[in-house]
């Protein structure tokens, strides 16, 4: 059985009490869904199949996430409305099916491709705008940011590729782009731990996957 | 009232180890509007989400309260340490997964309580939702506590802190209990009067309405109902036939103990092994018919998407189509890329026969057999008599059939038991091995699991004392010295928590002031590690005053009124005599469904027996 598989990219969202499911979980989450659709889904072969699904990024326990991505692959061809009216039914609400798309199988894979991420902070409300615009300012005038990460330390400059503070109606919000590699992941709460602000207290939203263009 | 702050909650949840443990939000949980429903329910499982979720009796409650549309029924677990610390430090009283209401605000709190180790944990969970614990000490404005469970067939234990238990098999008398507690409540009686209503339901035990009055030497002399409306005995609640089962199931998030889709396939047992406290108090067998089961499966698998499937009951290859099951099993899911579990298998060739039937959607892993008693004497005194020949064929057929492992539960500390019978477990592990390396070579690994014996109310055994401390570690030190290198795998249980089971399980009305006294000084999740929790209770005992030994180390009168006598499983205390007799005489039984030996199931569920034949009854 080697015909032609169909791989599909599918952008979802990740919200509500959804948010403190853990990435392994998440994986294990999408496969039981996957299966409810009854679609053709597409396994590895050999003793013990897997279903083929492949998330692009982890996501940090606790973070919302917009525009998550994953690919799956089907052995035939079924049109995406029916593929997403099967999906709707079986997602569970917290996670929503935003957009299907059918994409060349030769690509390489999400995680492979993966540049950086978006990230949308809402900040507790007692920050000052100003003060902490100096800090963020002072903190990255320096050469290296260091965080423990596990064992090793990460330069967490070098990771952060933009950043924009934004203040509206009693609401800041910090939107910062970081690299987010298999080799580089830039974590905005480390960031937020380097401000003296307990992630706890914000909201994180990623808003954005960015991937190399083909 | 008290509400739960949504925004200060899932601050806390960052700070936890899984925070998916209390957040609900699984596929088929079932989400009402509160303010429309008539009455509350919170289902609480007073052990973790990872190891409560997935009961199958939680499962089935769930299904049947939430299917009137005026009733809701949610869940709650036990918290982990760290969790507690948080609602504790925070003030914030434990809440329902699904919509997140304090479990005070709730017209019943139901507990399940299949195990005696999670009674620390119910109180526990009482308090940290900031209700009394003492049933004495709750009001109208106070959720009804009520409890069920393998584990409240002795209910006395737990007499001081639980309203109302329900005694046997839940499916029927869930919603009767509902019904008539929504009626007393809106007659506007009393509590008192609710009480005493809920008492005269079949199967419902309400213990404040009895008195129990205890002797010079703190034997029980008598236990009486507190009025004549009282009934005197309470005999446990059976369906007739297996109801529906429930098929969309919740799918957890994160990972649970036997995270699979899990189905009944036969309720009861025929064997009648005298230590087994499911065998007699889930009599009398019931199997549902093959195709039910695959249209269970069918539909189960449609509504969670489960790759794996366990066919449940206590003795598997007793079902009577069990043969057919595994083929058409085989047949209809074989290319949908799940396994199919099949637990609980006799010695007997035939067993391997059903699992080579499921060819490859049977699970990794080993095979498992539970001989329980290794010398022929044993085995006659359990009633589990198990033929040499029978035994070492079953064990080849295992391995010729393409099983390297092989995992054989035993138990030690039987009555009668001698370090012989012992030795005899340690030989057989040796034979098991020899024979799978004649057949397989030294890739062969043998599995000893070894249980503590505890008597268990309502079984033949029920009047003798536990083995002490010393007499069990002497007997587990011999399997250790015997099976030291010898490539053998050994696990056991340490002598302290079957030592406390034992108090727990056997226990009276005196021990309430016990448990609450253990749970003060910080007992709970007392079924976990090595129990660093056993100072606890010893001292709890002391400071209450009440003499453990009573409970586990004395030999029961065969006249004495037990504190359980007066809860009914439908099997006489006549038979339970009987039998002993005829374990002390080294007389086995054969499987009841071949000779009645008048235990006394027909009887008490005379009016419970299917006119049609076509209902399977194991009884003949």
């Amino acid at each position: 059985m080697s015909n032609e598989s169909i791989r599909i990219r599918m952008t979802y969202a990740k919200l509500g009490n959804l948010r403190f499911i853990g990435h392994l979980d998440l994986q294990r989450l999408f496969e039981r869904a996957l299966r409810r659709t009854n679609l053709p889904l597409r396994y590895t072969q050999g003793f013990s199949p897997h279903m083929r699904i492949n998330l692009a990024s982890a996501l940090p326990l606790g973070f919302v996430g917009q525009a998550e991505q994953m690919d799956f692959w089907l052995d035939q061809e079924i049109p995406l409305n029916e593929i997403s009216s099967r999906l709707r039914t079986s997602l569970p609400a917290e996670l929503f099916l935003k957009d299907l798309q059918v994409i060349d199988n030769q690509l390489p894979s999400l995680q492979a491709s993966l540049l950086s991420s978006e990230y949308e902070i809402l900040l507790p409300a007692d920050i000052n705008p100003q003060t902490l615009k100096d800090q963020i300012g002072t903190l990255l005038a320096q050469d290296t940011l260091p965080v423990q990460r596990r064992k090793k330390t990460v330069d967490l400059k070098n990771l952060i590729l933009d950043w924009q503070l934004l203040s509206e109606s009693q609401m800041t919000i910090l939107r910062i782009s970081m690299k987010s590699s298999p080799l580089e992941n830039g974590r905005p709460d480390e960031f937020l731990e380097l401000l003296g602000i307990d992630p706890a207290d914000c909201l994180v939203t990623r808003t954005k996957l960015i991937f190399e263009e083909e | 009232m008290q509400t739960i702050n949504l925004n200060q909650l899932e601050k806390i949840l960052y700070h936890v180890e899984k925070p998916g443990r209390y957040v609900g939000g699984e596929h088929n949980q079932i989400l009402k509007e509160w303010d429309f429903v008539r009455t509350h329910v919170c289902l609480v499982f007073p052990d973790i989400y990872d190891i409560g979720q997935p009961n199958l009796g939680l499962a089935i409650l769930y299904d049947i309260l939430n299917q009137p549309p005026d009733i809701l029924a949610e869940r709650a677990f036990a918290p982990w340490h760290d969790l507690e610390a948080q609602l504790r430090e925070n003030n914030i009283p434990l809440f329902s997964l699904e919509s997140k209401h304090p479990l005070a605000q709730f017209d019943i709190i139901g507990l399940s309580l299949p195990y005696e180790s999670l009674y620390t944990n119910a109180l526990n969970v009482l308090d940290l939702a900031g209700i009394p614990l003492l049933a004495s000490e709750r009001g109208s404005q106070h959720p009804l506590i009520i409890a069920g469970g393998q584990a409240c067939f002795n209910p006395e234990p737990m007499a001081d802190f639980i309203d109302a238990f329900v005694i046997g098999e839940g499916e029927e008398v869930t919603l009767e209990f509902i019904r008539a507690f929504e009626a007393l409540k809106q007659s506007g009686e009393d509590r008192e009067a609710l009480f005493q209503g809920l008492s005269t339901i079949p199967g419902v035990y309400v213990p404040s309405l009895y008195n129990v009055s205890y002797a010079q030497d703190d034997t029980i002399t008598e236990v009486t109902p507190s009025n004549a409306s009282v009934p005197a005995f309470v005999t446990k609640r059976i369906v007739s036939e297996l109801p529906p089962h429930p098929t969309r199931i919740i799918v957890p998030n994160i990972e649970t103990v036997h995270d699979r889709l899990s189905i009944e396939i036969m309720r009861g047992c025929t064997r009648g092994c005298r230590f087994c406290h499911a065998g007699i108090v889930s009599r009398p067998v019931r199997e549902r018919p093959v195709s039910e089961i695959l249209q269970i499966i069918e539909d189960g698998l449609a509504a969670t998407g489960y790759e794996e499937i366990g066919l449940l009951s206590l003795s598997s290859s007793d079902h009577t189509q069990i043969l057919e099951l595994t083929k058409s099993v085989y047949e209809k899911f074989h290319d949908r890329k799940v396994s199919v579990s099949l637990p609980s298998l006799r010695i007997v060739s035939f067993s391997v026969a059903l699992m080579d039937e499921l060819r490859d959607i049977r699970p990794g892993g080993g095979f498992t057999l539970a001989p329980e008693a290794a010398s022929p004497r044993m085995q006659a005194i359990i009633n589990k008599p198990l033929d040499d020949v029978v035994f070492e064929e079953t064990v080849r057929t295992v391995f010729e059939h393409g099983w390297l492992s092989l995992k054989l539960y035993y138990m030690i500390g039987l009555p009668g038991e001698s370090m012989e019978d012992v030795q005899a477990i340690l030989e057989a592990g040796k034979r098991v091995q020899a024979i799978g390396r004649q057949i397989r070579g030294n890739r062969v690994r043998v599995h000893l699991s070894v249980g503590n014996f505890i008597p268990k109310p309502h079984t033949p055994f029920q009047w003798y004392p536990l083995n002490s401390n010393d007499e069990l570690q002497a007997k587990l030190d011999l399997l250790k010295t015997g099976l030291h290198r010898s490539g053998i795998k050994l696990s056991y249980n340490i002598p302290d928590n079957t030592l406390l089971e034992a108090w727990l399980s056997r226990g009276d009305r005196r021990l309430g002031q016990v448990i609450q006294r253990a749970w003060q000084l910080g007992a709970k999740f007392d079924a976990w590690g090595e129990n660093d929790n056993m100072p606890l209770w010893r001292q709890a005992f002391t400071d209450i005053g009440v003499d453990s030994d009573f409970y586990a180390y004395r030999e029961r009168g065969l006249d004495e009124i037990l504190p359980w006598d007066h809860i009914h499983t439908g099997v006489t205390k006549a038979f339970l005599r009987r039998d002993l007799e005829w374990s002390k005489l080294g007389k086995t039984r054969k499987d009841c469904r071949e000779q009645c030996y008048s235990c006394g199931i027909l009887d008490a569920f005379a009016d419970k027996r299917p006119v049609s034949p076509l209902v399977y009854w194991g009884c003949p």
